[in-house]
């Protein structure tokens, strides 16, 4: 046990360094998400959601927290497993005695300093540019709520791995299958409305919104449908089971 | 049961659906040998190899690798066997002894990093990024991944398919400097020359069959192939002023005339006898050639379909 936690840390250690060493990467990871929090948080600066005295930027800085975390697990881990596939790394981990949950392990591990990264740039520079703090109860359910959005959309990206054919198409299919839903959201805009009642019931069921209210609860007093984090567990065991069922260490 | 051998493969068979792709083949690898399968694309090889890896569980027969059930042990195996896969990639922003010290880490005894960049070649490029290494130095950052947990025994998988000849010459020196470290090697090749060159054994694999074993020398002589005696015609012979020697086959190929025989030093014999005889000198150009390895695959290739 303790020589797979060894293995699975210094595996998380390559894997870290690699990602600082790759522009397209680190670039994507980090520069997108916090000029979206600086482009759309200033042209939203001084205004307040309809009808509240809640600020536009208390609510968007906890949204662009959610989508970092998906960034960072779902599209980051996601391609990144999708081209050590098609590379061929994953076929030839296979040749060495490196247990299988240590590599795992370690790509996860990677991943998680990867989101406590990317959380800490949005929410220093969210308090910071405009003012959005947590409330101050709520820092253990803001914590919480990291926690088990990182879970999500790490095990949602092991699945969309294999999903993946192809090294060129890892990124563009990783963001692709969340972008758009994560605007429909209001990730972006809170108050994001006019679409037809199904669609935007159909965007309801994906685990987008959900994590990104379990954040913004933790902002504002924010209306909070218990059924938020029934929706991440559900989705994390329904990506679970796909990506067990799934996973190949080969690609096809 | 297995003896001293290295890898003791008995009636193994290999079926993918109703497809047998392997027809019980059998043969052993000896501790400390190179020991080449040799066959054309789609005989079968990289099936036996996957097999003796663990990475697949065969049909029917017996394998044993360094004593051991690669099916059922393929972690304890992988601890005492390197193994080099046809196109296997390296993590793309990895470094050289980054990565090889990374593998190291894997392995209960591994090799000293410095020991092992020197065995490949690689000390020069140790802090070079993977992805800015040419196609040989990546074959022989390969070897120096499968090197790294110190095996008793390599598998090389058609180690220099795709390489032009100064790639191939280094990395068969990469493969002569395993033998030099005792280590036991299997490779697969559809180069003769490379098994030639490399072998200390050859088995010929052709359509999931073992055609023949054994060293260079006993696998062409036991295809009954003969030897070759050839010479640079001289312009007597040519122009018809000479007869042609008796109870010899020669045939007269322009320049140069060519004989086959089981029994080379009658034959040389004779055709001296007849060179004397007819003035001719000690023929120019004279050659005597064991049959090579080329000749008894070419043969064994054009003798069956």
């Amino acid at each position: 046990m303790t020589r797979t936690i060894r293995l699975a840390a210094r595996q998380a250690l390559l894997e870290q360094r690699s990602f600082w060493r790759s522009a397209e990467y680190a670039l994507f990871t980090f520069a997108f998400p916090l000029m979206i929090l600086l482009l759309i948080g200033a042209a939203n600066a001084g205004s307040h959601l309809p009808g509240t005295d809640i600020k536009r930027t208390t609510v968007f800085v906890p949204g662009i927290l959610a989508f970092g975390v998906i960034v960072a697990a779902y599209v980051n881990l996601g391609s990144k497993v999708a081209v050590l596939r098609h590379d061929g790394v994953l076929k030839r981990i296979r040749t060495t005695p490196l247990p299988s949950g240590a590599y795992i392990g370690g790509l996860l591990v990677s991943t998680v300093a990867t989101v406590i990264f990317i959380t800490a740039a949005t929410g220093m520079i969210g308090w910071l540019a405009f003012g959005a703090a947590p409330r101050p109860g709520e820092l253990l359910a803001l914590a919480a709520g990291l926690v088990l959005g990182t879970v999500c959309f790490a095990t949602l990206g092991l699945a969309i791995s294999s999903v993946i054919t192809s090294a060129e198409s890892a990124g563009p299919v990783a963001y692709a299958s969340f972008l758009p839903i994560a605007i429909i959201s209001g990730v972006f805009d809170p108050t994001f409305s006019g679409l037809p009642d199904w669609l935007s019931r159909l965007v309801d069921m994906f685990p987008v919104k959900a994590l990104a209210e379990v954040l913004q609860n933790a902002y504002a007093v924010r209306p909070f449908p218990p059924w938020n984090l029934a929706n991440l567990g559900l989705w994390t065991a329904a990506g679970a089971v796909f990506a067990v069922w799934r996973f190949r260490w080969h690609a096809t | 049961m297995t003896g001293d051998a290295a890898v003791h493969v008995v009636g193994l068979r290999m079926s993918f659906g109703a497809t047998e792709v392997l027809h019980g083949i059998d043969f052993d690898v000896h501790h400390g040998e190179v020991f080449c399968l040799l066959g054309p694309n789609g005989a079968g090889k990289t099936t036996t190899l996957e097999i003796l890896e663990g990475f697949t569980a065969q049909t029917d027969g017996h394998v044993s690798v360094l004593g051991m059930n690669p099916a059922a042990q393929p972690a304890r195996l992988r601890e005492r066997a390197g193994m080099v896969l046809q196109e296997c990639g390296f993590p793309r922003q990895a470094r050289v002894a980054e990565l090889i010290d990374l593998w190291r880490s894997y392995y209960p005894n591994p090799r000293p990093l410095g020991d092992l960049l020197e065995v490949v070649e690689l000390t020069e490029v140790r802090n070079a990024q993977v992805r800015k290494l040419s196609g040989g130095q990546r074959r022989r950052l390969d070897f120096a991944l499968a090197l790294a947990g110190d095996p008793d025994l390599v598998f090389l998988d058609e180690p220099t398919t795709g390489f032009d000849p100064e790639a191939r010459r280094r990395c068969w020196a990469a493969i002569e400097n395993l033998r030099r470290l005792g280590k036991t090697v299997l490779l697969t090749t559809h180069y003769l020359d490379e098994a030639e060159q490399l072998a200390d054994r050859i088995a010929i694999l052709r359509a999931g069959h073992i055609e023949l074993t054994g060293t260079t020398h006993e696998v062409a002589a036991r295809a009954g192939l003969d030897t070759r005696i050839s010479f640079t015609t001289p312009s007597a012979l040519r122009c018809g002023r000479v007869p042609l020697p008796g109870g010899i086959e020669l045939s007269v190929r322009g320049p140069e005339s060519v004989c086959h025989t089981g029994n080379a030093a009658m034959t040389l014999r004779m055709l001296l006898d007849w060179a004397r005889q007819n003035s001719l000198g000690d023929l120019e150009g004279l050659a005597v050639t064991a049959p090579r390895l080329e000749d008894t695959y070419l043969q064994l290739t054009r003798d069956r379909p």
